[in-house]
């Protein structure tokens, strides 16, 4: 499935549960992955087992904000927050001050040709973890998407 | 900058580096890692580079583009081969996803690609 990427804002979530600015500085990205994950865990959103993932997904998505939306520009923020849906999923928006991104200036991760590349392994790994990724507002916006760890989609009733 | 998290043990043209560090995520140390890898790839002609990762918890998309880099410089300049081992169930589908595992050669242990190297010299 190629990478959504959509003009417009986000739809409305609901309760928000977190929401924080940082800097565009990526010597403070540690200290962001750091509390970020530990909102997920601290709010039974992940599992200790999730972490190492979560731990990734959430490095690929504030670089991309830092280092590619607001182009390593300290004076420009990037917008962090937190949601759950009433489907049971957390919601985490991921917002720079760029002008967003093109996606089809994206590497094709499926094609043979990518795989000497260098660069362009983000996305794919990140739309491994998350039941949902999408770009809202030309790219600027990210929007994270996964079911609860707390709230596991029930199993199907078995046929009698 | 230097690589204080790598170790590198010689035997002959075999090349051991182990990474002691738990992530592998920021900047400076993705850098400094691939900078130090290289330049061993740079000073052997006909490598086996032996990549030991077990101490490796985190890692990030950039640290999988370096990498390959290095891979590609074993490859095409050294003429020589690279393998990835002690890789932790936890981050095993990274190298899946991205099908890096269909490029490099993956192995549990080091010892073993040690020995197999040393019955198949290049």
């Amino acid at each position: 499935m190629p990478l959504e990427v959509l003009p417009g804002p986000p739809p409305p979530i609901g309760g928000c549960l977190f929401a924080r600015s940082w800097p565009s500085r990526i010597d403070h990205k540690q200290e962001v992955l750091d509390i970020l994950v530990a909102e997920l865990l601290g709010r039974g959103f992940i599992t200790a087992e999730e972490e190492p993932w979560a731990v990734l997904v959430l490095d690929e998505v504030v670089v991309n904000a830092m280092l590619h939306g607001n182009e390593g520009d300290p004076t420009l923020s990037v917008v962090i927050a937190l949601f759950a849906d009433d489907t049971g999923r957390w919601v985490m928006t991921v917002r720079d001050q760029g002008q967003g991104f093109d996606p089809a200036s994206l590497p094709d991760p499926e094609d043979p040709a990518s795989l000497l590349l260098e660069h362009g392994r983000g996305i794919r790994i990140m739309k491994e973890w998350l039941a949902d990724l999408v770009y809202y507002e030309r790219g600027a916006c990210a929007w994270l998407a996964r079911q609860r760890a707390d709230r596991p989609i029930a199993a199907p009733p078995e046929s009698p | 900058m230097p690589c204080d998290f790598l170790t590198v043990e010689r035997y002959d043209k075999i090349v051991l580096a182990k990474v002691t560090k738990d992530r592998l995520l920021d900047p400076i140390s993705i850098n400094a890692l691939a900078d130090e890898l290289n330049s061993l790839v740079d000073k052997h002609m006909h490598i086996s580079l032996i990549l030991e990762l077990s101490e490796v918890s985190f890692l990030s998309s950039a640290m999988l583009g370096k990498l390959v880099a290095v891979y590609k410089n074993v490859i095409k300049l050294s003429k020589g081969r690279m393998a990835i081992t002690g890789v932790k169930p936890a981050i095993m589908p990274l190298f899946k996803i991205t099908q890096l595992d269909k490029m490099m050669q993956f192995a549990p242990d080091a010892q073993e690609v040690i020995l197999l190297y040393r019955r198949k010299p290049l």
